[in-house]
């Protein structure tokens, strides 16, 4: 065994042990200084690992955990990157903690969620055997660069690990389009027309034109975004079949879904323990996972009938009488999805939009003027109040005034422990759609009141 | 009173938040009881600019640069030259802002011939500029101060005698060089300030509404309009970037 390895692994070690003794998550610090002193630790830490990794715009963290939870019922011996530390660093920090000093895991499998622009660095050390591309969307332009980008950084990253199974969003045109470039196996994951109703075509798309020729798409259906039954009339590229399919949406309510799923030819009824159509989207794309991984879609199933997603992802929180749930937001699709959640809520409500602008926000906030806030007026029975929060408070309140909800009911609270408390004293039930930023800072201090785990738990 | 707003290129260009412009525009006019109105002119479809008051154009990404070229080139670059040499106003951003200079040319020498409406040019770079910024509009421009974010790789050099939009106070503007933002041609508007520029910028938007209203009736008051929440956010970024 090579020194360096050795003294890596030590480090990393140390440096976690450290961080947690000042109380500190250290989930991608030591790896990041362990990686300087040995760049090919991932390789070694993870080497004999069967490894499923999840990587794409949106639902990496929620279908990781959906993945996650089939593994742990099954009694399998694993791990997985819980905290959301999804670059080489926090990935390599949690192979050495599951390690031997001599970089030997003592795990069987790990579930990994990767961030899509760090794939290309983490999938030559990492070697999963099966890849999930959860869906593309225009995200964070000043980080990622265009969605176009995003896809190519996925596509290098695959071309290192020809041998893994493909799991691809056969509804996203723009992941679909990774299957004729790579020589990779593939199987296909969506939900098939006529299990939603269809919506109309939305004013922005982030792919109208055809990845391959250009030619604007038509579509069969969409379930929401750009996501749904596109073809190309010039050059004929369009959905593929998918091999694990969501057939009918039998009941979506404010809590969970019924679906059916027809997995690999086989009818499943599945329920899904988290409501709104992109959690239907994670949830048939974990069973593709689970499955490809070999534990069965019976598994995937039960898993999702009974999992936590915690961690800001449609969580919930005794504050105040009505309960809290907190919803992370990190781009129009994601924020669209979530508004249109709110649609389901049929009593009075309050809403807490807490916007930031740092380096995991995305530093261009401009995306809120994509999202459809416009839906809130429309809920207007509803939903009494939205309290504005976050660094860029005062663009989210410009953002919802111009939006249609009257300035008087718009209210700006930037210290997160007086908006805790005051939440607290609340009858009704509150809803938070927080930044990435935002969460982690916001969730500290619900959790200080009323409970709830740390982060990297 | 009534204004007819054109949203060229809604389809394609549309990279973050360029529909709050359009929003923006209309909300201010109708909260002062003036008519606006929006039509939405997609890649491929043709119709004359000269009944329209105010067009806007937004930013892109290269993806879609070609399908976009292609369209000008049918017959739109000379319906664009036209309305703004007939004093039609026109916000550009970004893409929709660099597409009428007299050309693009990529850092690796490729040069993309634009439309040519005003006189300045665009070269890729490959350090981007990014981030929030702000710019002192020329008097000409309204005067008003600016703050917006930037994100794009071309520098725009204005050909001489051309007029900037404003001059930076921070960030980069047109080239990071030479201090200036944008341009101002007869009524042409055009900027790096992508997305939601206006909805912060009440004073700008309110010029370019003015400017629109008095070019149709010749003269107008435009109403004032209680701005709090938009001064708010427009003071606080502001005092952020201090300078």
């Amino acid at each position: 065994m090579k020194l360096n390895v050795l003294f890596a692994i030590i480090l990393c070690k140390l440096l976690r042990l450290l961080s947690r003794l000042l109380h500190r998550g250290g989930t991608a610090m030591p790896g990041r200084i362990a990686l300087k002193f040995c760049p090919e630790l991932l390789s070694v830490v993870s080497t004999g690992v069967k490894t499923v990794a999840i990587t794409g715009t949106n639902g990496k963290t929620t279908s990781s955990r959906m993945v996650e939870q089939a593994f742990l019922e099954q009694g399998k011996s694993y791990f997985a990157n819980r905290s959301g530390a999804n670059l080489i660093s926090g990935i390599t920090t949690e192979f050495v903690m599951n390690s031997s000093l001599t970089g030997k895991c003592r795990k069987e499998y790990a579930v990994i969620e990767c961030d899509e622009a760090a794939a290309r660095r983490v999938f030559p050390q990492l070697k999963p055997q099966v890849v999930v591309v959860t869906n593309l969307f225009r995200d964070q332009l000043d980080r990622y660069g265009e969605v176009t980008h995003t896809l190519e950084n996925i596509r290098v990253a695959m071309e290192s690990v020809p041998e893994a199974k493909l799991c691809l969003n056969a509804d996203c045109s723009l992941t679909s389009s990774l299957a004729g470039d790579l020589p990779n196996p593939v199987v296909w994951f969506g939900i098939e027309q006529g299990a939603a109703p269809s919506r109309p075509k939305p004013e922005i798309s982030d792919a109208t034109h055809c990845i391959r020729c250009q030619a604007e798409y038509e579509y069969d259906y969409i379930s929401y975004g750009h996501l749904g039954g596109f073809r190309c009339p010039r050059c004929g590229y369009r959905r593929h079949r998918a091999d694990y399919a969501v057939t009918e949406i039998l009941r979506q309510g404010a809590d969970s879904s019924d679906l059916v799923m027809d997995i690999r030819g086989e009818k499943h009824m599945v329920t899904v323990n988290l409501p709104a159509m992109y959690n239907i989207y994670n949830a048939i794309g974990a069973v593709a996972a689970v499955t490809e991984m070999g534990l069965g879609a019976q598994a995937a199933i039960a898993a999702l009938a009974d999992f936590q997603c915690g961690f800001g992802r449609m969580e919930r929180f005794a504050l105040g009488k009505g309960g809290t749930r907190m919803m992370l937001v990190k781009n129009p699709a994601g924020c669209n999805q979530v508004i249109e959640f709110l649609e389901n809520v049929k009593e009075k409500f309050l809403l807490v939009v807490c916007l930031n602008d740092r380096g995991a926000d995305g530093t261009d906030i401009s995306w809120i003027w994509d999202a459809d806030f416009e839906g809130l007026p429309r809920l207007s029975g509803y939903l009494e109040q939205v309290i504005v929060s976050g660094d860029r408070a005062a663009d989210m309140a410009v953002r919802i005034k111009y939006a249609g909800v009257d300035p008087a009911h718009i209210r700006i609270e930037r210290n997160y422990e007086q908006l805790v408390q005051w939440l607290e004293g609340q009858e009704k039930p509150v809803f938070i759609m927080p930044t990435y930023t935002a969460m982690l800072e916001l969730r500290q201090v619900v959790i200080a009141h009323c409970g709830g785990d740390d982060f990297w738990k | 009173m009534e204004l007819k707003i054109c949203h060229m290129y809604p389809d394609v260009l549309n990279l973050y938040g360029d529909g709050g412009n359009v929003m923006c525009m209309t909300r201010r006019l109708r909260w002062r009881g003036i008519a606006a109105s929006v039509t939405r002119l997609p890649i491929g479809d043709s119709l004359s600019l000269a009944g329209f008051d105010l067009v806007f154009i937004g930013g892109g990404q290269d993806f879609e640069q070609q399908v976009l070229l292609d369209d000008l080139h049918r017959g739109k670059d000379r319906e664009i030259k036209a309305a703004i040499e007939d004093g039609i106003p026109f916000l550009t951003i970004c893409g929709g802002y660099q597409m009428l200079g007299s050309y693009y040319e990529t850092y690796d020498g490729q040069r993309c011939d634009f439309i040519g409406a005003v006189d300045f040019y665009t070269v890729g770079a490959v350090q981007r500029m990014i981030g929030n910024y702000k710019f002192l509009c020329e008097a000409g421009a309204g005067g008003s101060v600016v703050v917006g974010f930037e994100n794009h790789s071309g520098k725009t050099w204005l050909g001489s005698g051309v007029e900037p939009l404003g001059k930076v106070l921070t960030g980069f503007g047109n080239n990071g060089k030479d201090g200036t933002e944008g341009v101002h041609y007869k009524n042409v508007f055009g900027t790096y300030s992508h997305g939601p520029l206006l909805p912060k910028n009440p004073a700008f938007c309110d010029h370019l509404l003015q400017t629109a209203l008095e070019r149709k009736y010749g003269k107008a008051e435009l109403a004032p309009l209680d701005d709090k929440l938009e001064l708010l956010a427009h003071d606080e970024m502001c005092r952020r970037l201090g300078g």
